[in-house]
């Protein structure tokens, strides 16, 4: 299964803020040759990114955007009853950051707060999770907020990932409008596959020790890392998502009957430019209809979509407009969904 | 086939179709890397409609193999 829908409900506002701290991969020579590296940035098409520095954290950009949100759009604190964080990047292994960005943003101690931790798929999964709330009356409105800090968790000594992920955090306010009309989800996973892309130490299966943040060299290559950095094997995760993720929108576009034509942006998680060029190919959607920020920010895991949204589609929301939005990753996990917009209220990005 | 293949793998590795050979390990390859690797997973995907599981493909080491692979696979 894994298909919903869902009326009268929707996104109303979105923020997003970026660290201010702008990488030129071009010029990201710390470990590699410039000659070398332009070849891997030329195929990822990631010119810039942002890093935080290391007192910010994915929390941290989320208050921001969420802080800017919450007063540009007047609404008042005591409104917020649901407060979903989506990041797996958190400040501390315990307790959730949720229940901090609570405290920090004085919302009321009747809110319900908790984590997901899902990767590049997780702002599809915290939407279904904010409509169902409120569809089931719990809640009238829901702030997720979506950070991450990919920079901290991938060895810049490694080519396969090291040019490839950037940080930010957005705060998407969600309630009820029947100017929303229907949304459409649908929702996979696939553990036989986590693997391909994964954290192998520093959790409770493999416990942090002087050996896991032990730098290794781990291939032919020369890479470089630990086992408490990222690892992605890039290769099997695009040979999965250009036979999956297209299979998944066809799912979607049959399961709702509506007409593809009748989308205005495709949205999808900016994995790399390679990657996503050949998913629009295949899926024969008009570059215009593309809107992407794989250049400026590289891929930021779960904030992509949202990221893009605010980056490219501010000022073009005002009306009504039908989204699609597409993500896939870690997990691995992936889903799609066809979603209103309609007087979406989205800001400038701010830089923490 | 055989034709189409070779052209369409000289493209994905930036290579003349004249220096691909049909018994070549196509993995020995300079060109062959790990990004130029996805190239060849696209180039079989869009021109042959080639759905295939990496495990599966990491057994296929030379053109004769996707040579196979192409011809079995594909409607065109």
């Amino acid at each position: 299964m894994g298909l919903i829908s869902y009326c009268n409900v929707g996104i109303s506002g979105i923020a997003a803020a970026v660290p201010k701290q702008i990488i030129n991969n071009y010029e990201h020579d710390l470990y590699f040759k410039k000659e070398d590296i332009k070849e891997i940035i030329d195929k990822i098409g990631v010119k810039e990114r942002r890093f935080a520095d290391k007192n910010t954290c994915s929390s941290d950009l989320c208050f921001a955007a969420a802080t800017k949100l919450l007063d540009k759009m007047n609404i008042s604190r005591d409104e917020i009853d649901l407060l979903i964080f989506i990041s797996q990047t958190p400040d501390y292994r315990m307790p959730a950051t949720s229940v901090l960005l609570q405290e920090r943003l004085k919302l009321s101690t009747s809110t319900i707060t908790f984590d997901i931790n899902l990767g590049c798929s997780a702002f599809l999964y915290g939407l279904t999770v904010a409509y169902s709330m409120i569809i089931a009356g719990a809640v009238k409105k829901v702030l997720i907020l979506d950070g991450e800090t990919r920079s901290k968790v991938y060895s810049q000594k490694d080519r396969k990932t090291g040019f490839l992920f950037g940080d930010g955090g957005v705060a998407a306010l969600i309630e009820r409008g029947e100017r929303f009309g229907k949304s459409w989800f649908s929702l996979n996973s696939d553990g036989s596959r986590e693997s391909l892309i994964k954290i192998n130490a520093g959790g409770y299966r493999n416990m942090s020790s002087n050996e896991t943040v032990m730098e290794n060299v781990v291939d032919e290559y020369g890479n470089i890392r630990s086992d408490e950095n990222g690892y992605m094997n890039g290769a099997d995760v695009f040979n999965f998502v250009i036979r999956e993720v297209p299979k998944d929108f066809y799912r979607l576009i049959e399961y709702s009957g509506i007409e593809v034509p009748t989308i205005d942006y495709f949205v999808f998680h900016q994995a790399n430019s390679y990657i996503n060029g050949f998913l629009a190919k295949k899926l024969k959607i008009p570059k215009e209809k593309i809107p992407s920020t794989i250049e400026k920010y590289g891929n930021t895991s779960s904030v992509s979509i949202p990221l893009t949204i605010v980056s490219e589609l501010k000022n073009k929301l005002d009306k009504h407009k039908r989204l699609l939005l597409s993500g896939f990753g870690v997990g691995l996990t992936w889903g799609t969904a066809v979603i209103d917009m309609d007087g979406c209220y989205i800001t400038d990005i701010a830089e923490v | 086939m055989k034709e189409k293949l070779i052209n369409a793998l000289a493209e994905a590795l930036e290579m003349e179709p004249s220096q691909i050979k049909q018994l070549d390990t196509f993995r020995d390859y300079e060109n062959y890397s790990s990004l130029t690797e996805l190239s060849v997973l696209a180039m079989l995907d869009s021109d042959f409609g080639v759905e295939i599981e990496m495990e599966e493909f990491n057994k296929y080491k030379t053109v004769d193999n996707l040579i196979h692979l192409v011809s079995g696979n594909s409607s065109k």
